[in-house]
């Protein structure tokens, strides 16, 4: 822990802190386990990405269903290839932890479940995300009735203006009174 | 679902219009993130600020056209909170270019005392959407040329964002950053620049004072940063509870958080208690007044008799004296004070987190949107478990099919099934019923019957010690077994949402538990306190030995419940699988645990202690018994409205229900004549009685003495303040209803407006398909700005607008549209929200007009450019800007203006203005006017 508070510096720390909701500990813990991620003659580099792959590797993330897009959400690289910095990294956890607010959490959550980066989640936004929470595979997956009917069923519940897609602001109302997305967005290192 | 198809859904267009959209692409976009992470690139430009000016004579110059009489337009009228019209921001800018300093520092002032925070949050939001739909996919050739406009677009906004940060206080300032939703870089630039604007502002008036409260502010968030860093690794149970939330989700975390929550009341209670009134007795008396054939047997730990009667763990070890050597210590006031303020404060505690969870999770929950619920925002993110997360996914599989069969099934009940299901719930409403009748009239009996065993001596033979077990254990054993059979009928009733189910549960649990425990308290305050010479002891051991035998069954209970059914449901039938963690019933097993030392807490002032020791133990055993025995539960139930009810419960018949024992106790019951504090009193409450009398010897206090003649002794003074109450409750109630009208209208009003579009977009249909001619041609697609509002007339017009634009987009592209926008926020749901798109188009202009006087005028203007159009064959390239003028008259004389000047330079099928009136006939008008020019346009052709 030494080490690390001195490698990240007292200003850098402090700037941590106020441009997120972590706290010092939560800072030095996600520098600590991001240093950890990168190769041994990298670690002493400034500003160096960590490719997706191994960002997956982290426990915290390698189950989740999402972890993917959240990586491409968070990723700040100009390839799009979902590599993280450490202020991204910083970025994620921030808005993943407890004390973000929920204007906060629900625009991520928005743009984890908008697969294909449009700013509306549509019909193929939500299949998508059916079979990321049910299982890809063949036989985990509603069938095609099913799914009709479920998002049809959404769209039917969440779309207020009835243009057969959801958008932000549907989604932050959706999310307004489902007050457990606070509790349940959530990643702890 | 009919109806909901027939609307918008499968008309292309309706997808690309505005009401509520953010954005729709096509597939072939090029940049493949459209949200706010292209912005570096133009940070770097942002040096040369005045440099955009000269950037690119097109744009100069259509900025310069657009604004050429622009400077004149009153500004006093805009609004300046979150619907800004679209033109503001070229007021901005224009100026902006000029004079920059200026611009900046006197901005402030003007707009910042309006925007409140919520108002600010509101408008970032718009702002950060607007910006993420800022990067359509331009057309290649014009890409560039697009990407400047876009390129000034953003530094306004950003501007503006920083101009709305410098004139917040430090705190606000860090807050409102770190709650944008950006990327850290992004952040950090825009504090950065809040940082140099500030400094700059006060190096003009610079100030020791400023300097001095800069610095203080500075160390205090530090300290503060710190505080909360230091509260954090203080945490009790952090790794635990992660590793629970991986595992079992939060539902079943609730439980762990209420169990430490609870334990943290018991650790405040005991602090007081030992704090205020044992501390003070042990350091006058050390050592118990034991007599000396009483001795230690082992047995007392269970009974709480004998030896521990004698201590300062219940009522009767302690004195009436006045304690204190140096210092008067009344231990009567001590002792009626400090359980005075400690149940006050637990209930304020309890009203307060009940209150504010009812605010978060009841009033704005919807109980309609569960379908859209689980999907949307069920997926907990905490669990990080491999395994659970297959189980997860596998129950949420179920739970989703279930949801479906069942809605489809909802419907086909038929009366004799309804009736069937109507006699089930009855018949296990009476059975339930009458079973915590049955076990209230049990323990009753069982309880007289011991009374009779039992003899007032001071010292029991340890066979009589033990028979005072038989009534805690029975209760107990109740306290287990029946629940179960209230499980067992369960499963036999059909509800229609788990939620009832579990609702009814609950209540049929609690009915038993305040049945026992009511039976218990009216033995105790009518019985006990009749037959013995230190009652309020007796009461006291009671309460333990109830306490130390829920302990016991507890842990049984999670032995038996869990271990045993993992067993069978693994060993003997597999199909039954592992058990599930039941957090309704291990949470009301919790809150009668509490019950029972908040009614002790006057008879046995220590038991929170044991209270103490009891959740901790529990913990760790719930702990390995949920890891080892239970798998995740199947239905992700509401967590956060469980956890209401459950603290919504512990206060209300429970924590109720103890605090009027407590106090009947002290007000009613005359406390026994040879032990305790308050021997020789005619009740408890009178102690205070005394104190005032003795206060009023002493000059000085004559105000307590008022107080207690006046206040707590009046009932005018409880009479008003109830009716006071009253009076406020009912003007709260009224204003909800008011807000529960407005909000259903308001929601009616957004629906309409999808249907008012749907309406139109068939008409235009309709339209286009008398016409077919232009939609042979090429398949370039324009898309063009547009100002919408939230008004549905404003919807009718642009959509108008654009269906023409885009026809006419198909023989002319070679110029640019001005970005525009119009960010408007309805009262409720943001109907509307903001958006600007960068296009190619010839030339456009959609004014959408706030008068009817607007129309013949704009008509007329219409007519004529058009007919002038006919004329001309030479292509100019020309942009205009849209505007938005207060006054209708100036928009009217403008279009005509500008469509007089149009028609001089313009090939054919040029721009048009289309103004529409508002209110509904503006639609029929705006239609018959698109027609018209369409005819016009093809004769021209």
């Amino acid at each position: 822990m030494g080490t690390t508070a001195s490698q990240l510096g007292k200003d850098l720390l402090s700037e941590y802190q106020e441009l997120t909701f972590l706290t010092k500990q939560e800072i030095l813990l996600a520098h600590k386990r991001f240093t950890e991620l990168l190769p041994k003659e990298e670690k002493n580099l400034p500003d160096t990405r960590v490719p997706m792959e191994r960002i997956l590797t982290l426990p915290e993330l390698k189950s989740n269903p999402f972890s993917k897009r959240i990586c491409n959400v968070f990723s700040t690289s100009e390839r799009k290839d979902g590599s993280l910095s450490f202020e991204d990294f910083l970025d994620l956890l921030s808005a993943f932890s407890d004390s973000a607010t929920l204007e906060i959490k629900s625009h991520y959550a928005f743009r984890i479940f908008d697969f294909d980066d449009d700013g509306t989640l549509d019909y193929g936004d939500l299949e998508k995300l059916v079979n990321c929470l049910t299982g890809e595979t063949e036989e985990t997956r509603l069938n095609g009735d099913e799914m009709r009917q479920l998002i049809n069923n959404i769209l039917e519940e969440s779309d207020i203006d009835k243009d057969g897609t959801v958008n932000l602001s549907e989604f932050q109302h959706v999310i307004s009174r489902s007050p457990d997305f606070v509790s349940s967005f959530k990643i702890v290192l | 679902m009919s109806i909901y198809s027939n609307g918008g859904v499968f008309n292309l267009a309706y997808h690309d219009s505005e009401t509520l959209e953010i954005d729709k692409r096509s597939s072939s976009k090029t940049h493949s993130n459209p949200y706010a992470r292209e912005t570096p690139a133009w940070w770097g430009q942002r040096s040369g600020v005045s440099g955009a000016a000269a950037r690119g004579a097109p744009q100069d110059g259509w900025q310069r056209e657009s604004w050429r009489g622009g400077e004149s337009i009153p500004m006093g009228h805009i609004p300046t909170d979150s619907g800004r019209p679209p033109w503001q921001h070229s007021i901005n800018h224009s100026t902006f270019l000029v004079d920059h300093d200026s611009q900046f520092v006197q901005s402030p002032s003007v707009r910042l005392p309006s925007a409140l925070a919520g108002n600010m949050s509101m408008r970032w939001r718009g702002m950060t959407m607007r910006r993420m739909s800022l990067f359509p996919h331009a057309h290649p050739a014009h890409a560039a040329f697009t990407e400047e406009v876009v390129q000034s677009e953003m530094e306004n906004e950003e501007k503006n964002l920083v101009k709305e940060l410098v004139a917040m206080s430090m705190q606000d300032q860090t807050r409102a950053i770190r709650a944008l939703p950006m990327s850290f870089e992004e952040k950090k630039h825009i504090r950065n620049q809040v940082l140099a604007l500030k400094s700059s502002n006060r190096s003009k008036k610079f100030t020791l004072l400023a300097e001095f409260s800069e610095n203080a502010s500075l160390s205090l968030r530090r300290c503060g940063y710190g505080v909360k860093s230091a509260k954090q690794t203080l945490e009790l149970w952090q790794g635990i509870m992660k590793e629970i939330g991986g595992k079992f989700g939060s539902s079943v975390l609730t439980y762990f958080l209420f169990l430490k929550w609870l334990l943290m009341i018991n650790i405040f209670s005991f602090l007081v208690n030992f704090g205020f009134i044992t501390i003070p007795l042990l350091v006058h008396e050390p050592s118990p007044k034991v007599p000396s054939n009483v001795k230690f047997r082992g047995l007392e730990f269970l009974t709480g008799a004998g030896y521990f009667n004698y201590t300062v763990m219940y009522y009767g070890g302690y004195s009436n004296e006045t304690v204190g050597v140096s210092v008067e210590y009344d231990m009567q006031l001590a002792y009626f004070f400090t359980i005075a303020v400690y149940m006050v404060m637990c209930g304020l505690v309890l009203i307060f987190s009940m209150a504010s969870s009812f605010k978060k999770n009841y009033v704005l929950a919807d109980p309609s949107s569960n379908g859209a619920w689980q999907l949307l925002c069920s997926w907990d993110f905490s669990i990080t478990n491999e395994r659970a997360v297959r189980q997860r996914r596998s129950n949420l599989r179920v739970q989703l099919k279930e949801s479906l069969s069942e809605k489809a099934q909802r419907e086909l009940l038929t009366l004799s099934e309804k009736l069937k299901d109507f006699g089930v719930h009855l018949g296990c409403w009476v059975l339930s019923t009458s079973l915590a009748v049955g076990c209230g009239a049990g323990i009753f009996f069982l309880c007289q019957h011991e009374q009779q065993r039992v003899s007032d001596s001071g010292s029991w033979s340890p066979a009589q010690e033990a028979e005072t077990l038989l009534v805690p254990f029975v209760v107990s054993l109740m306290n287990l077994v029946i629940p179960l059979l209230y499980s067992l009928f369960n499963k036999f009733e059909h509800y229609s949402s788990q939620r009832k189910q579990i609702y009814a549960l609950v209540v049929r649990n609690v009915g038993l538990r305040m049945s026992i425990l009511g039976v218990l308290c009216y033995y105790w305050m009518n019985v006990v306190s009749q037959s013995f010479s230190c009652w309020e002891s007796m009461v006291g051991q009671a309460l333990y030995r109830l306490v130390i035998f829920d302990f016991i069954f507890l842990m049984l209970g999670s032995f038996f419940g869990e271990f045993l059914s993992k067993v069978i449901g693994t060993k003997l039938q597999p199909n039954l699988g592992l058990p599930e963690f039941d957090v309704a019933r291990n949470v009301l097993e919790l809150i009668y645990g509490q019950t029972l030392a908040w009614i002790g807490i006057y008879f046995a002032p220590l038991l929170p202690a044991i209270q103490i020791l009891k959740f901790l133990i529990l913990f760790y055993i719930k702990k390995v018994s949920l890891t080892q025995n239970c798998q995740p539960p199947r239905r992700t139930g509401r967590a956060a409205q469980m956890q209401t009810i459950f603290i919504f419960l512990l206060f209300f018949p429970f924590f109720v229900g103890a605090l009027s024992i407590v106090a009947y106790t002290a007000w009613s019951l005359t406390p026994s004549e040879q032990c305790g504090p308050f021997r020789g009193l005619n009740n408890t409450f009178s102690a205070v009685g005394v104190w005032i009398d003795h206060l009023e010897d002493i000059p000085g206090s004559d105000w307590v003495v008022w107080i207690y003649q006046n206040v707590i002794r009046s009932e005018i003074f409880y009479f008003l303040i109830t009716i006071i109450i009253l009076v406020i409750m009912y003007i709260f109630w009224q204003i909800t209803q008011g807000r529960k009208k407005l909000i259903s209208l308001l929601r009616q009003q957004i629906v309409n407006e999808g249907k008012d579009k749907t309406f139109l977009l068939d008409k235009l249909q309709n339209l286009q398909k008398s016409q077919p001619k232009n939609a042979k041609q090429r398949k370039q697609k324009g898309h063009q700005s547009l100002g919408s509002q939230s008004n549905s007339s404003a919807v009718v017009q642009a959509l108008l607008a654009r269906q023409q634009l885009e026809e006419e987009d198909e023989r002319q592209s070679t110029s640019v549209s001005s970005p525009s926008d119009v960010s408007t926020s309805s009262a409720l749901i943001q109907a509307t929200m903001a958006r600007q798109r960068a296009e190619h188009l010839p030339h456009t202009a959609i004014e959408p007009p706030s008068n009817h006087d607007a129309l013949a005028r704009a008509m007329e203007a219409r007519q004529r450019a058009e007919n002038e159009e006919r004329n001309e064959y030479y292509s100019t390239d020309f942009s205009e800007i849209q505007t938005n003028r207060p006054s209708a008259v100036a928009q009217a004389m403008e279009a005509r203006q500008r469509s007089e000047r149009e028609g001089g330079l313009q090939q054919g099928p040029s721009s048009t203005q289309n103004p529409a009136p508002s209110g509904p006939s503006a639609l029929i008008q705006a239609m018959l006017a698109r027609q018209q020019a369409q005819n016009e346009y093809d004769d021209g052709y």
